[in-house]
């Protein structure tokens, strides 16, 4: 099972979250920086044929990890924005530092929802092509 | 074959990459931004071939290359090497696949229903010429259903190893960087399945096109029938350093099986790859299907066809018969010459030659 704020903080809207995380920076206090940079996720994917896992090939991201108080705070998330994964960092530490517990919770909560809500928007383009076939 | 070292031309080179970029103009994020937006089926055959997921960085290699399909993917395979691996991703099942298009050609009532998704497969093929005399191009709206789709539908060959047409194998339990990979080690035959997908997943789309064409016309054992075709998005499933596991994001991804009756099952072929490419996974597929027991030197051997559609090695290897070959063609010059010679020599001396 995945973590559901870590994903959701994954694929969250950039600019809102950067803006968001800047807000985190004084009250989370002293923090190390173990990595900022980006590099390559590889992605196998099973095969259905003969169940094979196989690389399709590998995905650009951009990789944050940092720490405070005995907590590692990290954020890996598609791209080269690297500011943006120290943002997704920056609100995992303070999720799990309880800093600002409640906006975090609050801005991970707007954010589940405006991507449900992409989502279903697609979902519903998508349905509206099924075929309802009949063969004579 | 032999070569010799050349000296000269230096600013001829300079000069003709420069009336190259020249040609194509300066440019800048804008440019880059209008490609990623405008060309997203371009981008996505880019990001498959060069078998690296960035729209960012493919519209950037479309715009630096002005669309050179073939240096657009040499510029981003080379760019990869300087990138660290960070991690190899959880593997992505099928069924885990946020689905925008999924249809069988094979079954009429599959599980979860035909989805048509985005597709021009029943469009006309009319060029929109009207534009070029000042006019917009507005696509029609998409009438939203009620009611989501739903995200993930289930296999079609699940559902026919349930129906015992096909024998599904256990799942292999690899993971990690147990996984065969191609970029760290070399191709060797009989070739690891997983190699063989790889190689496919990142195959050049017209040269993958033409020799899954060539089986499908006739020059193969096996005669597909489309079982699956479905363009998606997969989860990116990495691991938090405290354990959790969480997505980084998603990717659009292709994949296509194939069937053929095989004694009284069915079997299977198979491909994907990156971004939404439906030609070439029915190709590769095709070819997957097509591959036990082929011929030596047929275009469904394996060892031909995973050589063949390398897009950066086979255009490598097709431009560099550009290059200076003044001594190899001398030589063959050469022995043209002399053979020549010798039967000019042969003939006149056949001819002074008294009659018996």
């Amino acid at each position: 099972m995945t973590d559901a704020t870590l994903s959701t903080l994954a694929r969250a809207e950039t600019a809102r979250l950067k803006q968001f995380a800047e807000t985190l920076i004084e009250p989370l206090g002293d923090i190390e920086v173990v990595q900022s940079r980006t590099g390559l996720v590889m992605l196998p994917m099973r095969d259905t044929a003969q169940g094979t896992a196989f690389h399709l090939g590998e995905v650009l991201v951009s990789e944050a990890h940092i720490r405070s108080q005995g907590h590692e705070g990290y954020g890996m998330r598609r791209g080269t924005d690297l500011q943006a994964a120290m943002a997704m960092a920056l609100v995992d530490l303070a999720l799990q530092t309880g800093v600002s517990k409640e906006t975090c919770e609050a801005f991970c909560a707007a954010e589940a929802a405006a991507q449900q809500a992409d989502d279903t928007a697609v979902l519903r383009k998508v349905e509206a092509t099924r075929v309802d076939m009949e063969t004579f | 074959m032999a070569y010799v070292a050349t000296r000269g031309g230096e600013r001829a080179i300079e000069q003709a990459e420069r009336l190259f970029r020249e040609e194509i103009g300066p440019f800048d994020h804008s440019r880059v931004h209008e490609i990623k937006q405008s060309l997203p089926y371009l981008i996505d055959r880019v990001m498959g071939e060069a078998s690296l997921y960035d729209e960012d960085l493919a519209a950037l290699a479309l715009a630096q290359t002005g669309g050179e399909m073939f240096e657009a993917v040499l510029l981003l395979r080379a760019w990869r090497t300087t990138q660290p691996r960070l991690t190899v991703a959880k593997p992505v099942e099928q069924k885990d696949l946020f689905t925008h298009r999924r249809i069988s050609a094979a079954f009429k009532d599959i599980p979860g229903g035909q989805v048509l998704g985005p597709t021009l497969d029943y469009a006309h093929r009319i060029l929109a010429t009207d534009v070029l005399g000042g006019s917009a191009y507005a696509p029609e709206p998409v009438e939203a259903a009620e009611k989501p789709a739903p995200a993930n539908v289930p296999s079609v060959s699940a559902w026919q190893a349930e129906n015992d047409l096909v024998d599904l194998p256990d799942p292999d339990p690899t993971q990690g960087n147990e996984i065969p990979d191609l970029t760290r080690e070399p191709l060797l035959f009989p070739a690891k399945r997983a190699h063989t997908l790889q190689s496919l997943a990142r195959a050049e789309t017209g040269g993958t096109l033409a020799l899954g064409y060539s089986a499908m016309r006739g020059y193969g054992s096996a005669h597909p029938t489309v079982n699956e075709v479905r363009l998606s998005e997969a989860e990116i499933e990495v691991t938090h350093p405290d354990g959790r596991t969480f997505s980084a994001g998603r990717v659009k991804l292709s994949q296509a099986e194939v069937v053929d009756k095989k004694g009284e099952k069915l079997s299977l072929g198979f491909a994907a790859t990156f971004g939404w490419n439906e030609v070439k996974c029915i190709s590769a597929a095709t070819l997957d299907l097509n591959s036990p027991g082929a011929a030596k030197g047929s275009a469904t051997e394996e060892e031909f066809f995973l050589y063949h559609t390398e897009g950066v090695e086979s255009s490598g290897f097709c431009i560099h018969f550009k290059l200076p070959h003044y001594v190899t063609f001398q030589s063959s010059l050469d022995a043209m010459r002399d053979a020549k010679a010798k039967k000019a020599a042969q003939s006149s001396s056949s001819a002074t030659e008294p009659a018996e």
